[in-house]
């Protein structure tokens, strides 16, 4: 049977599986929860999401203003934060209890002294995105010196996936476009080099690509135990006890083990248990 | 009579590479769930085994063992290939260019043009020195030959680049008539600066970087208070998270970076066909990271859902489709998926330690009160794992209602009381760094399921 795909079928062109290809090199294997990521850092696509500036991948900062943009939208680039598009927030504000049993109160992040979070711009755009790519929305911005000097501006929504012109006919497509990420865009703030991002994050971002806890097995109480990813030593008569993850902890893969070779350092881990581990090291491995 | 070709494609329009040091690409596999709460199992698949002297292919035919590392114990490089599409005059639908379409309109396979432009911009996103950025482009081919993507960067020394992967026009054939491109990944090796006389650095494949030339080497994140008191625009540009390049902490808020660099990369493949004096063109992004370690897992939220989303929107139309449904079966297998490999007991603690979860970040980040997640007596990963299970074995029944409603809404994450941080997905980061809530639109699919389901079982009632 010959192949083929529906033109306008964009859902089946994103899915679709060359012959060849495992199902690795697909995007819904990539992590995008990720602080900032493994195989790329998502969040890079939404910086240039409206034409003229630049927003901070994880923030609503302004990180530049496009040489060509109107006057008023310069001023944007002197520390002006994105606050609202068409009266829907970006932000929320953060509560919690400050003691155990607290009531729960305005909280204020350690780095910055916010006490709103930007949303995460996936979500926050997501209708945005969909309603208006090619439009202009109305833009709202709060200085970061004076939070009262706001900054109103229509901007344009930049189109998410490209558009081709067949025979007189705008043709959507199913290819993220062009302008909205250049080469080097989506991975640029992943760590450097990559094998920090192995070492430094725990499992609470990725546990399904980036192991954690291997090899598990059933106590007699009924609880779990079972290995660290992380453990160097993990023979079948390794006693099987989680070590708790510390990048100081000698026990466990360092960085230089990862610089200098992740791929003996790291084993794959199918059906929740290790694969055999590495043959003696010799002048050809 | 002849048809005339009105349009290019290539699929699929983003595809992932994962770097490894072998010279012999993986296999092909796929999936097969015999247990509605087993793993995936990992099977043999057709598989495309590419010569690379002469850019020829052949097929390696199931079934085979699938292995993810070569006899010496190197990994296997995920290399995906590249299809080119085309759409007919008047069709509605795309099909594979090949050899016979090309003839069909009088031309050769060497009509075809592809071109790569791929780059590693890491030390340019925190120094913001335009010579920091690493690039490598083939210019326009049309042979079969390997075409390295060579990363240069001006701050390197004369004679040095990063070797980037690979492109290869794949020839074709007969059996394989379709025109197609590898996208061949790195090694995964580090770079950087020449050690400092008298010293070896045994972390570096080579020393490409000129300290001499670019500030890379000593580079570090400005974001101490006294940073933030200063100058607060250049402080929030950084990294979030920072600090995360290889390098020496001093004091408590600067990490020192040795200048290290990879062989990671994203970037565009293009290919270009003149016919009859006009010129059709398409492109497709690719990346390469690392492999997945766990290759019969898949992630709770993707890059997928991402796309999908930025595609349809966050909203659904009701009723939710046969398609939908199976794709909530898809979420809740990797949310247990994901739960399978993760020590929800440890990620649970509330300590400032290391080797903690979201208990100890809202702590650290935010000063709200250390105490755990979830009940410590539900924490263990089996019985998190038995409660996922039991969702997937019965979601046309009660579990996945649930689950719907314990699932976290996108603007709730602000939201530290013991009730909302106890909101699904539970214990885990989101990419800004706190409570982690699923896509809205992979949210809304499942409340849509669950509705559905509701309405059935009422109906079936009556």
């Amino acid at each position: 049977m010959k192949k083929s795909i529906e033109a306008k079928n964009l859902s089946a062109q994103l899915q679709h599986c060359a012959t060849g290809n495992p199902p690795s090199t697909r995007p819904d294997t990539a992590i995008s929860n990720a602080f900032p990521g493994l195989e790329m850092d998502f969040r890079n696509i939404w910086k240039c999401i409206l034409v003229g500036i630049e927003l901070h991948e994880a923030s609503n900062l302004v990180v530049a203003v496009e040489s060509d943009a109107p006057t008023n939208v310069h001023e944007l680039a002197n520390g002006y934060r994105l606050m609202q598009i068409n009266d829907v927030a970006v932000t929320v504000p953060v509560k919690g209890p400050l003691y155990v049993g607290g009531p729960s109160v305005s909280l204020t992040d350690t780095t910055f002294g916010d006490t709103r979070m930007p949303l995460e711009w996936s979500n926050a755009l997501a209708d945005i995105v969909h309603q208006f790519s090619g439009k202009t929305v109305q833009c709202s911005f709060e200085s970061l010196a004076e939070p009262k000097k706001t900054i109103e501006v229509a901007l344009t929504v930049r189109q998410f996936f490209d558009e081709a012109d067949v025979e007189g006919d705008k043709v959507r497509l199913a290819v993220i476009a062009k302008d909205i990420a250049r080469p080097g865009a989506l991975t640029q703030s992943l760590c450097s080099p990559w094998q920090n991002d192995y070492r430094e994050c725990a499992c609470f971002y990725w546990a399904a690509t980036r192991p954690d806890y291997v090899n598990v097995e059933a106590r007699p109480d009924g609880t779990s135990t079972g290995n660290n990813w992380m453990q160097k030593d993990r023979t079948p008569e390794t006693p099987n006890v989680y070590v708790v993850d510390d990048w100081m902890d000698p026990s466990l893969v360092t960085y230089a083990d990862l610089f200098r070779d992740w791929e003996r350092s790291l084993r794959f881990i199918i059906g929740g248990v290790d694969e055999d581990g590495p043959p003696p090291k010799t002048d050809e491995s | 009579m002849t048809l005339k070709i009105v349009e290019l494609r290539i699929l699929p329009p983003f595809a992932i590479a994962r770097l490894g040091s072998s010279p012999d690409p993986m296999d092909n596999y796929r999936f097969e769930i015999t247990d509605p709460i087993g793993i995936r199992h990992i099977q043999s698949d057709e598989t495309l085994v590419v010569d690379r002297e002469t850019g020829e292919v052949n097929g390696k035919q199931r079934p085979f063992v699938v292995r993810f590392r070569d006899s010496k114990y190197k990994i296997r490089p995920i290399a995906p290939f590249l299809e080119v599409w085309v759409r007919f005059a008047g069709e509605d639908n795309l099909v594979p260019l090949t050899t016979d379409i090309l003839s069909s309109v009088g031309l050769e396979p060497s009509a075809i043009k592809w071109k790569a432009h791929v780059a590693n911009i890491k030390a340019y996103r925190r120094t913001g020195d335009i010579n920091d950025r690493i690039e490598a482009q083939t210019g326009s081919f049309s042979d079969h030959v390997v075409h390295a993507l060579e990363g240069r960067c001006n701050n390197f020394f004369e004679d040095k680049t990063i070797p980037l992967g690979d492109v290869q026009y794949i020839k074709p054939s007969k059996e394989y008539p379709e025109i197609r491109l590898r996208f061949t990944p790195a090694a995964g090796k580090v770079y950087g600066p020449p050690p400092d006389p008298g010293d070896k650095d045994p972390n570096i494949a080579d020393a490409v970087y000129d300290p001499g030339k670019g500030t890379w080497k000593g580079y570090f994140d400005h974001l101490s208070p006294d940073d933030l008191n200063k100058d607060p625009i250049k402080a929030r540009k950084v990294t979030n998270p920072a600090n995360i390049y290889a390098g020496k902490a001093e004091g408590d808020f600067y990490q020192i970076s040795y200048g290290y660099l990879d062989d990671e990369c994203d970037g565009i493949v293009e290919v270009e066909l003149e016919i009859d004096g006009a010129t059709l063109s398409a492109y497709t992004r690719v990346a390469a990271g690392p492999p997945t370690f766990a290759p019969d897992g898949m992630p709770v939220r993707t890059v997928g859902d991402e796309l999908e989303q930025a595609m349809f929107g966050p909203d659904l139309d009701d009723p939710v489709t046969k398609q939908e449904i199976a794709e909530v079966r898809d979420i809740v297998r990797r949310a247990l998926e994901t739960v399978r490999l993760m020590n929800t007991m440890q990620m649970n603690k509330p300590s400032a330690q290391r080797g903690v979860g979201m208990a100890r970040m809202d702590f650290l980040d935010l000063e709200r009160a250390l105490e755990p997640i979830v009940d410590p007596a539900v924490a263990d990963s089996l019985a998190i794992r038995a409660r996922h299970e039991r969702v997937l074995l019965a979601l046309e029944g009660g579990s996945l209602a649930w689950f719907a409603r314990v699932l976290r809404d996108y603007d709730e994450v602000g939201d530290l009381s013991n009730e909302k941080r106890r909101k699904m997905p539970a214990l885990m980061r989101n990419a800004d760094g706190r409570h982690l809530a699923l896509t809205r639109r992979q949210v809304n699919k499942v409340r849509m399921a669950a509705e559905y389901f509701i309405s059935q079982t009422q109906e079936g009632q009556s």
